[in-house]
């Protein structure tokens, strides 16, 4: 069930192409999130679904019908700004019935939605107060509420919680995810935090200069990044990334020499003997101190942050590669410690010169 | 606008040394002298000579009220003043708030060549209050002046000499005063520029079109633009003085047409010596232009949208 | 469509608009008769004629008012950057007692019209035996009476971190070394806008010299030109447009060279001509 399809969209500014062909189709009801580093085009591609830029190429459409010259307002969509554009000269409540009064629906039917969605907000109290008064997080409720009253199929949320406290993003972030499970509305969330987009998301798209890097469920993404570029993006702390030479391969995997001994990987393809690859290791699936699983060396402990739940452990290999390690707990670890770490073949991630996975 | 902030002084009060105190007083003595010789000593002074017969040539005798009593009662010539005045205020405010904000709108369009236009509209504003623009006005609407020429080379109309005809010198002045938008019309585009992109994007997705978004939209969030400008525009147009008299030669005719308060209490004083009456002139105009502001400010909180 | 139409519409105000002043330079290059036969904005016969009756055309030579002009003019400036500079610093960055007083009092002063200090200043003046001579036109500004600069440097000086005070001070500078060294420097922007704009504004005054200059010899060059209206008594068009020409290039040479500096100033703080 289709309700919002992108193919091959294009924007360019002149002789510069922001976004290069964006294929995709997004359900009905579901949440995606938009994630990528800042310049990616995410935003672009946003707004370009609102209406907000013109679409140089390709064809927007949604619920079937082509979009691509339609006004913002006939879009059936809705859109939380990154800086909520609140009205500044009109109260919440004018902010919420602006829209549906320029629609010209009846006014009983606009007190009516303007309530509901008040309500449903817990801003019921603030709607004779203009946005000048309200707290940032309130100034959010409002900017969500106004999305709400227009009943759109589609939500547009632009990095809405990028002005927020930390404490105060994570409330919202809840209270973001609750209302997509009460109202099934589709969700666009733009965001470049990707704790953000694996918490809220049912499918991520990672963009990259134009250009979709991968996309698919939040685990997916983190189990199976289909490059390295996606797979430094996603996970925190990022992952590592040793350089590692291929040397056979075998029925039980690949042998590749790291940092001068040999140790086996699991993969199905098959690189040339010789080829350089890029060995990517998350931090937190590292583990110290155990003889099973593949070793990946020693490491010289160069400073420690102690987290209370977690351990951080920055360091470097004989050969002077450098390497995070994120072990769970309080760990009696100190500068100039030297460990031996280790890991699960499971958690190998290989990647070749160009970045491509090497499938395993 | 920010002024109101910038009336705050942010840093703390202090009780430092000797040193501080004497170079804070030594940093503001110019302005302490200026302020006691030039502004406080001849308020004062002119409230007295207001009420008092002074000429300049023999000592002032006290009068009391009897200037004001005059003004109010005796004077056809000041009410003359007062309706020229006030017709040239309230005809030439709204026009040129009216001109510079429909060019600035259409200026803020994202045309190319913005700054030649902003600069073409500039340009009478600082040059229009000197005299050779007074002197060319005078020419324009001469009755062989530039206006003539080429409404009789378009359509044949011999028209009349604006400037000597008591029923066209006001007009003519107030025109010369609307020319003149170029100011006003560069606060309203730094004031449109103030409104943020994403307002209008909210609006569009609410589905407002570009009438709606101005009058919803980029006039209310203009209102304290507005207001800035009203109110300067009108202090100005009270006090307005040079292009009334080179235009009347000083007399501030034909029959008084032209007589702007600012020109009656200039000839009152400069021409006629009559120090004690001009000054009560004055002073009556302190309290019009204060009334007005006063009002301005009343009237303000019903209209003018403030942030905070 | 619509954008072509708000072209065609600015391009024709603004060609009503300059068409006077533009007319006014052609007409000054005209002879005698085509001034009122010609709304031609190119003379047929260019001829400097009429600059040579106007530049002559008062008892005392035009060149004399523009040097008057000239002089007042600068020095109203040097005594504007010289003495608004002054208490601007002692407003934003000196602690005295008193201090928020004297700020509230000098902002009072803004709004006061000079109309009715006008007739004591005079009094005051003559008194001094100063008028017919430039002091009243120039002494005053160095006291600081044009307030309204005094809140504009107000404003820029406000901006400039106190941080690089402190750091003075660290460096053992003293108030007057800070103010000299640290301040002004950094305040080239107001200090021109201030500059520029008080040029402009004193080069056009009327009022004050009509007032304070009765000798043609001390006539600034506005007050010759509405004196030569008189002694023309209108018949020297020509002479009378290329001396109101000659009057108005000043200003538009300023224009053309700090354009930027003008419009900012006037968009930033609403300063008013």
């Amino acid at each position: 069930m289709t309700t919002l399809s992108l193919s091959k969209i294009q924007k360019r500014f002149g002789a510069a192409e922001i976004i290069r062909g964006v294929d995709l189709q997004i359900g009905s009801g579901e949440f995606v999130v938009f994630v990528g580093p800042s310049g990616c085009g995410k935003s672009t591609l946003l707004r370009m679904i609102a209406g907000l830029e013109p679409i140089s190429g390709g064809e927007l459409s949604i619920g079937g019908k082509r979009m691509n010259e339609k006004a913002a307002a006939e879009r059936g969509i809705a859109m939380v700004f990154q800086s909520y554009a609140l009205y500044p000269h009109m109260s919440v409540y004018k902010n919420m019935s602006f829209g549906l009064e320029t629609a010209r629906m009846p006014k009983a039917e606009i007190d009516k939605r303007v309530r509901k969605a008040a309500d449903i907000l817990q801003i019921s109290q603030l709607l004779d107060r203009k946005p000048k008064q309200l707290s940032g997080g309130q100034r959010q409720r409002v900017a969500i509420g106004r999305a709400i009253v227009r009943d759109p199929k589609i939500f547009l949320f632009d990095e809405p919680l990028s002005n927020l406290d930390a404490e105060l993003r994570v409330q919202t972030r809840v209270e973001i995810a609750r209302l997509h499970a009460d109202i099934g509305a589709t969700m666009i969330y733009v965001t470049h935090d990707q704790v953000e987009a694996m918490t809220l998301a049912d499918r991520i798209v990672v963009l990259r200069a134009g250009v979709i890097e991968q996309q698919g469920t939040p685990l997916e993404i983190y189990n199976r990044p289909v490059n390295r570029f996606v797979a430094g993006f996603i996970g925190s702390p990022k992952m590592n990334f040793l350089d590692v030479r291929a040397v056979a391969s075998g029925s039980n995997g690949l042998a590749i020499d790291l940092a001068g001994s040999a140790v086996v990987v699991p993969a199905t393809d098959t690189p040339a003997p010789g080829e350089k690859l890029s060995l990517g290791v998350r931090p937190e699936h590292i583990r110290i101190g155990e003889s099973r699983g593949l070793k990946l060396g020693s490491l010289t402990v160069v400073h420690v942050e102690h987290l209370g739940g977690q351990t951080i452990a920055y360091g470097r290999l004989a050969d002077r590669q450098s390497m995070t390690v994120a072990l769970e707990g309080q760990q009696r670890i100190a500068a100039g410690d030297v460990l031996d770490i280790c890991t699960g073949p499971e958690h190998c991630h290989l990647f070749d010169s160009e970045g491509r996975r090497v499938d395993g | 606008m920010s002024a109101v902030a910038a009336f705050e002084l942010k840093a703390p009060r202090d009780r430092s040394g000797l040193r501080e105190q004497l170079a804070g007083y030594g940093f503001l003595a110019p302005w302490l002298i200026g302020f006691f010789a030039l502004t406080l000593g001849p308020a004062l002074a002119s409230l007295y000579f207001s009420m008092t017969d002074y000429s300049g040539m023999s000592a002032p005798n006290w009068v009391g009220a009897d200037n004001y009593l005059r003004i109010a009662t005796d004077d056809p010539r000041f009410w003359t003043a007062m309706n020229v005045t006030f017709t040239f205020v309230l005809l030439s405010v709204p026009l040129k708030l009216l001109f510079a904000l429909a060019v600035a709108v259409a200026l803020n369009k994202g045309l190319r060549g913005l700054s030649l236009f902003r600069a073409i509209f500039y340009l009478p504003s600082l040059v229009g209050g000197s005299v050779a623009i007074a002197v060319l006005w005078r020419q324009v609407f001469a009755g062989d002046g530039l206006l003539n020429q080429a409404l009789n080379g378009l359509f044949g109309y011999e028209g009349p000499s604006w400037i000597s005809n008591p029923s066209y010198s006001l007009y003519t002045i107030v025109l010369l005063a609307v020319w003149q938008f170029g100011s006003a019309m560069i606060i309203f585009l730094a004031g449109l520029r103030q409104i943020p992109q994403d307002m209008y994007e909210a609006a569009s997705i609410d589905g407002a079109g570009r009438s709606r978004q101005f009058f919803k939209i980029t006039l209310p969030l203009l209102t304290p633009v507005i207001f800035f400008n009203a109110v300067i525009l009108t202090i100005d147009a009270f006090k307005a003085f040079t292009s009334a008299f080179v235009i009347s030669d000083g007399t501030g005719g034909p029959i008084d047409s032209t007589l702007f308060y600012t020109l009656y209490l200039y000839q009152e004083a400069f021409i006629n010596f009559r120090f004690g009456y001009a000054s009560a002139l004055a002073w009556v105009l302190v309290l019009i232009i204060a009334f007005f502001t006063a009002m301005s400010f009343l009237t303000a909180r019903f209209w003018v949208h403030y942030d905070d | 469509m619509v954008r072509a139409l708000i072209y065609a519409l600015l391009i024709a105000v603004s060609f009503i608009m300059l068409y006077p002043m533009l007319w006014m330079v052609a007409s000054s290059f005209k002879p005698d008769n085509e001034i009122f036969t010609s709304t031609s904005l190119i003379p047929q016969d260019f001829s400097l004629d009429a600059y040579r009756r106007g530049w002559t055309g008062l008892s005392v030579g035009f060149g004399q008012m523009f040097l008057n002009s000239l002089l007042i003019s600068v020095l109203v400036v040097i005594g504007n950057l010289f003495s608004c500079s002054m208490a601007a610093y002692a407003f934003t960055r000196l602690r005295f007692k008193g201090r928020g007083f004297w700020f509230a009092l000098m902002l009072g002063t803004l709004m006061m019209p000079q109309h009715a200090l006008l007739i004591p200043q005079y009094v005051m003046f003559l008194k001094l035996g100063w008028v017919n001579t430039i002091l009243p036109l120039v002494v005053p500004k160095f006291l600081a009476i044009d307030a309204f600069f005094i809140f504009l440097m107000v404003q820029f000086f406000r901006g400039i971190p106190r941080e690089l005070d402190e750091a003075a001070i660290m460096d053992g500078a003293g108030p007057l070394r800070i103010f000299l060294k640290v301040i002004l420097p950094l305040s080239m922007p107001v200090l021109a806008t201030a500059a520029v704009f008080s040029f402009i504004w004193t080069w056009d005054d009327f009022f004050a010299p009509l007032i304070y200059l009765n000798d043609i010899q001390n006539y600034t060059a506005q007050l010759a030109l509405r004196t030569f209206v008189d002694a023309t008594a209108q018949s020297d068009w020509g002479a009378l447009l290329a001396m109101s020409t000659l009057t108005v290039l000043p200003i538009f040479i300023l224009f053309i060279l700090f354009q930027r500096l003008l419009i900012e100033g006037i968009a930033t703080t609403g300063m008013k001509r």
